[in-house]
């Protein structure tokens, strides 16, 4: 008699509630994307039509000036240069951050030392502090020393808000990791470099990459530091994008830069959905 | 012996920079006393290579004119124009002070050339960062008036009423011109005056709001209502003194029938209704609320701006423009100055020439809509018909009214008294006497 | 002899010791230079500046609590502080309870489940301003839910449409928030039951449990830790947010990135420096609440003796 009510309790599927709410959630998450994507295509849409007036198609051949995607895939939008930066400096500043915060993350992992936790307790305070601090406070210095403005300038100042997560998901991966199995191939003849090549990194690589990605990601979105420390003259999606929206309306060309600025995040969301486990994520903040 | 001869050729490059920018004064002099010819000007201007324009890269049409036209226009003439698009005039003007504190003179700094006018210029003027007086003496300067003695050239010796010296290039005029939704609003309700204009929200509450200050759309509106309610009846006259001459006192008296105006005036405003006034924040928000029909009058700097708003989508089918505030129409000009500390000055001019051409003018005008601001009367009469044919047109109001309801902007130096009052009367709704918050307004000035 | 051998082992012994430490404190170098000379540079500059030292704009008053007095006798600093922390708070919790729903929902098996992995995640990887223009064409006046209305007969003028954005009960701020957020928890909390397993919950149900004593005295405390690091996480971003405060917010009095941003652009000098105060006083508090919050859970899990 236990032994049903018991599987019973347990039913491994969903109740009609949490169908409901997945259903709604996803709506939620999703259904906005909709009308941006018509606002894309609208010449003119106004309230209160649920359909554009007039189509932007409908209106190519009349207009002198480049409209909706024509003007947003024009180099006169600048979001080909806004997409080259913004993958450049989100590769260059993860490389820099995986190549600074792996020896660290190992040591974390394994050594005590006196200061541990306040050291750990500092490599997370930039998850506190917020943006606008570190940007204004940094930008007349960076102004004073030329900084302000360049490619090194915006990839330095992105290492602040990316370091935490990747140490933290590095050390994460370095105690999941022990040191079983590089002690076992040590005794077993292996030397130093086939340690490390043949245990030690493919082991380490799912963590690694995960902590990449998600390094890459939060540097792809930041906008306040790379609007401070770029001066206008080097422009990201991020910035692109709020420098359209920031009247808070929503024109087509907006609505299709808006898409545009979506799409690595998309890219992305495939990447790591098919290569990482939701637990290699969650191993970063379960702490 | 090759790493030696590589090191002196990098020195040697290096001094020659270094000795190139020091003689960008040497050539600026020469330039400015009218030692040097154009072609020098040209030569210099083709080793110099590039060109910094920095401007407000806010409207798609501007910016679309700028990289089909000026671009190559100017590279046909060996120079390449680099335009930098910026949020706000200020961080160009501060960028160049900031760069000036360091100790970068000309030939030194990042900017060439700013699209500028207002309080900005007069900020550059005070503090002696612009690089000088060329604007007349280009070779299309010869399109702009700039005889003293002829009453039309004073927004090209003026700028809100600071002398500009000739360091500023004329670009374009503009005029304060509202739209009205004529499928919302009848013909006969349509008002005319600020009266009028309580008399319709009274009866269709909600349906209008204003660019705030700072911004300098929202400014213009606080003054056009400051001069129509001026307690003297000489509307824009007192305004065009600085705030030296006027004093707080005197200011504070002028200005405050048009503040407590729109003070009285904000219950009848977006959002008033639910308890929260809205007033947007840029001229985008403010195209989008009349867009959606929130607001039935928008109000900002475009002279043909209804006719390039129908073309582009952005105003409703029914948009139109009217007369409104009457007599108090504001109209400017806006220029391109170049700094004292600009890197490439010869550069920079021969763009600030090409801007001053009539090709550029009629382009400009056609693609962004942006109104002339070389004088017409000193044009052949075939350039002026090129003009003519460029413009995108005026819609629901003829040339002739708008002519007969213009007015000045204010002196430079009052216009940051009169943001600040606003801001601390309208917005943070303080109870302190006007007379008060100017008097600690202009305290507060530098 | 063989005394000898000992202590030349020893000493050798010690020698490697010291050379480990050393290699050690080498690889934590990088990270430790980067982040004191970066971000500890931007405090220490921060904290300066807010004090009066700014040589660049030749103000030197160091050091100078003027700012920060300012500030803090400003009534209207502690109603933005009251609207941050709002925003921060409300979000916060909206967040937690709807990601730990879905995180519950996704430890089943459901029918696409895997298409629904990849869907749910997507907030996550697109920045917050994506997610704002998202609340501008959905929740405006003019936008989606609105002209929805009009069409079903509801309203007649975008006017009579609730207003949801740009008012201070911050509806739309919130909405972006809990849009962005709601997958981070629901991905951390459910990684965390993941890695807990659901035998425990199977073993209360045996044992006659319903529904809800299993989630709460069972679910529930195996999850707090990743409730309290995603809470964390997000309540500290959510203080320092500044683009859907900026773009959606109520106007005046702002929340308080926005107000250091609008003194950092004024032309006046002093009021910069004031921004400045403004964003170190946003760090302070920031860093009282966050430190409370973390000092109280680990007073918990030491009395419940978890570690």
């Amino acid at each position: 008699m236990a032994l049903k009510s018991g599987s019973l309790a347990l039913n491994e599927r969903l109740s009609p509630f949490q169908k409901l709410y997945l259903l709604l959630i996803a709506g939620f998450i999703l259904g906005p994307f909709i009308p941006l994507v018509i606002q894309s295509l609208a010449f003119r849409w106004a309230w209160p039509d649920l359909l554009p007036g007039t189509w932007w198609l409908e209106q190519r051949e009349k207009s002198p000036l480049p409209l909706a995607w024509d003007y947003v895939l024009s180099p006169y939008s600048q979001i080909w240069e806004a997409t080259v930066n913004t993958v450049f400096i989100g590769s260059v500043v993860t490389l820099i951050c995986l190549i600074i915060c792996l020896p660290a993350a190992r040591v974390l992992a394994r050594e005590k030392f006196p200061g541990k936790p306040a050291f750990e307790f500092f490599l997370s305070m930039p998850l506190i502090v917020p943006e606008a601090a570190i940007g204004i406070a940094l930008l007349m210095i960076f102004i004073n020393i030329g900084l302000a403005g360049t490619y090194f300038g915006i990839m330095i100042v992105h290492l602040i808000p990316t370091i935490p997560y990747m140490i933290r998901m590095l050390t994460a991966v370095y105690q999941g990791l022990g040191r079983d199995f590089e002690e076992q191939a040590m005794i077993l003849g292996a030397n130093r470099w086939q340690i490390l090549r043949m245990v030690t990194l493919p082991m380490l690589l799912p963590g690694v990459v995960a902590g990449a990605l998600f390094t890459f990601l939060v540097s792809t979105n930041i906008f306040l530091l790379t609007f401070f420390m770029g001066q206008g003259k080097i422009v990201t999606l991020p910035t692109l994008l709020f420098s359209k929206i920031s009247g808070g309306t929503l024109d087509a060309s907006a609505a299709g830069i808006t898409l545009v600025v979506t799409v690595p995040g998309i890219i992305l969301l495939l990447i790591t959905e098919r290569f990482i486990k939701e637990e290699a994520f969650g191993k970063g903040f379960g702490n | 012996m090759k790493k030696t001869l590589l090191g002196l050729s990098v020195i040697g490059s290096l001094m020659a920079g270094a000795a190139f920018a020091q003689d960008a004064e040497a050539f600026r002099d020469g330039f400015i006393a009218g030692d040097l010819s154009w072609e020098d000007v040209q030569a210099r201007a083709k080793e110099e290579g590039q060109v910094n324009l920095y401007y407000w890269g806010g409207s798609d049409n501007i910016n679309i004119w700028m990289d089909s036209v000026a671009v190559p226009a100017l590279a046909a003439e060996g120079v390449t124009l680099n335009p930098v698009r910026i949020t706000g005039t200020k961080d160009a003007v501060d960028l160049v002070l900031a760069e000036k504190a360091s100790g970068k003179g000309l030939g030194e700094g990042s900017v060439d050339a700013i699209w500028i006018n207002g309080e900005n210029f007069a900020t550059l003027k005070r503090q002696g960062a612009l690089m000088g007086a060329f604007a007349d003496k280009l070779p299309n300067s010869a399109n702009i008036e700039w005889n003293p003695d002829d009453p039309r050239s004073l927004l090209n010796l003026r700028d809100f009423g600071v002398e500009t010296n000739a360091s500023e290039m004329p670009w374009s005029g503009q005029q304060y011109v509202c739209a009205v939704n004529t499928a919302r609003v009848p013909a006969d309700e349509t008002p005319a005056t600020f009266a009028e204009m309580v008399t319709y929200l009274e009866a269709n509450p909600g349906k209008f709001s204003y660019v705030k200050p700072p911004h300098y759309i929202g400014n213009t509106f606080v003054q056009a209502a400051v001069y129509a309610h001026n307690p003297d009846g000489n509307g824009a006259v007192p305004f065009q003194n600085s705030i030296d001459e006027l004093g707080a006192a005197e200011l504070a008296r002028l200005i405050k029938p048009g503040m407590e105006y729109l003070k009285a005036l904000e219950p009848h405003l977006l959002g008033a209704a639910s308890g929260n006034v809205r007033y947007p924040e840029d001229p985008k928000a403010l195209d989008g609320l009349f867009l959606n029909g929130e607001i039935d009058f928008a109000c900002k700097f475009g002279l043909f701006g209804v006719a390039t708003g129908l073309r582009d989508g952005t105003f409703p089918e029914g948009a139109e423009q009217f007369i409104f505030p009457e007599g108090n129409m504001i109209k400017n000009k806006n220029y391109l100055v170049i700094p004292g500390n600009a890197p490439n000055p010869a550069a920079a001019m021969v763009m600030a020439n090409y801007m001053a051409s009539v090709e550029s003018q009629a382009t400009k005008l056609e693609i962004a809509g942006m109104p002339v601001g070389i004088d017409p009367w000193k044009l052949s009469a075939d350039d002026s018909a090129k003009l003519d044919a460029a413009s995108p047109g005026l819609v629901g109001v003829t040339q002739a009214e708008l002519d007969a309801n213009t007015a000045p902007d204010t002196n430079a130096t009052l216009v940051d008294v009169i943001e600040a009052t606003w801001l601390e009367y309208i917005e943070r709704d303080s109870d302190a006497s006007i007379e008060d918050i100017v008097a600690t307004a202009v305290a507060n000035l530098k | 002899m063989l005394y000898r051998e000992i202590e030349v082992s020893k000493t050798k012994e010690l020698a490697r010791h010291r050379r480990e430490r050393i290699w050690m404190w080498m690889q934590l170098l990088p990270v430790m230079a980067v982040l004191s000379i970066l971000f500890g540079g931007a405090l220490i500059l921060g904290v300066a500046q807010s004090l009066g030292y700014a040589p660049w704009f030749g103000v030197n008053t160091f050091p100078d609590i003027s700012y920060f007095a300012a500030l803090w006798g400003d009534i209207f600093f502690w109603k933005s502080l009251w609207l941050t922390l709002y925003y921060a708070v409300a979000a916060t919790l909206i967040s937690l309870v709807m990601g730990i729903l879905l995180a519950l929902a996704l430890v089943r098996t459901f029918p696409s489940k895997t298409l629904y992995k990849y869907l749910y995640k997507l907030p996550l990887m697109i920045p917050y301003t994506v997610g704002i223009a998202l609340a501008v064409i959905m929740l405006g006046n003019g936008g989606m839910l609105s002209r929805l209305m009009a069409f079903t007969g509801f309203i007649d003028d975008p006017s009579e449409f609730p207003q949801i954005l740009k008012t201070h009960m911050g509806w739309g701020i919130i909405a972006v928030y809990v849009w962005k957020q709601t997958p981070f928890v629901a991905l951390t909390i459910y990684a965390v039951l993941l890695g807990v397993g659901r035998e425990t919950e199977e073993a209360a149900a045996i044992l006659g449990a319903n529904k809800r004593q299993i989630f709460f005295q069972v679910t529930l405390p195996q999850i707090l830790p990743g409730i309290i690091s995603s809470t964390l996480i997000i309540f500290a971003f959510n203080i320092g947010a500044f683009e859907a405060p900026f773009i959606l917010g109520g106007g005046f009095p702002d929340t308080l990135p926005v107000v250091a941003w609008r003194y950092f652009n004024d032309a006046d000098y002093t009021l910069q420096l004031q921004g400045m105060a403004t964003v170190v006083s946003i760090a302070l508090v920031a860093g009282v609440i966050l430190y409370t919050y973390l000092a109280v859970y680990r007073r918990y899990e030491r009395r419940i003796g978890r570690h």
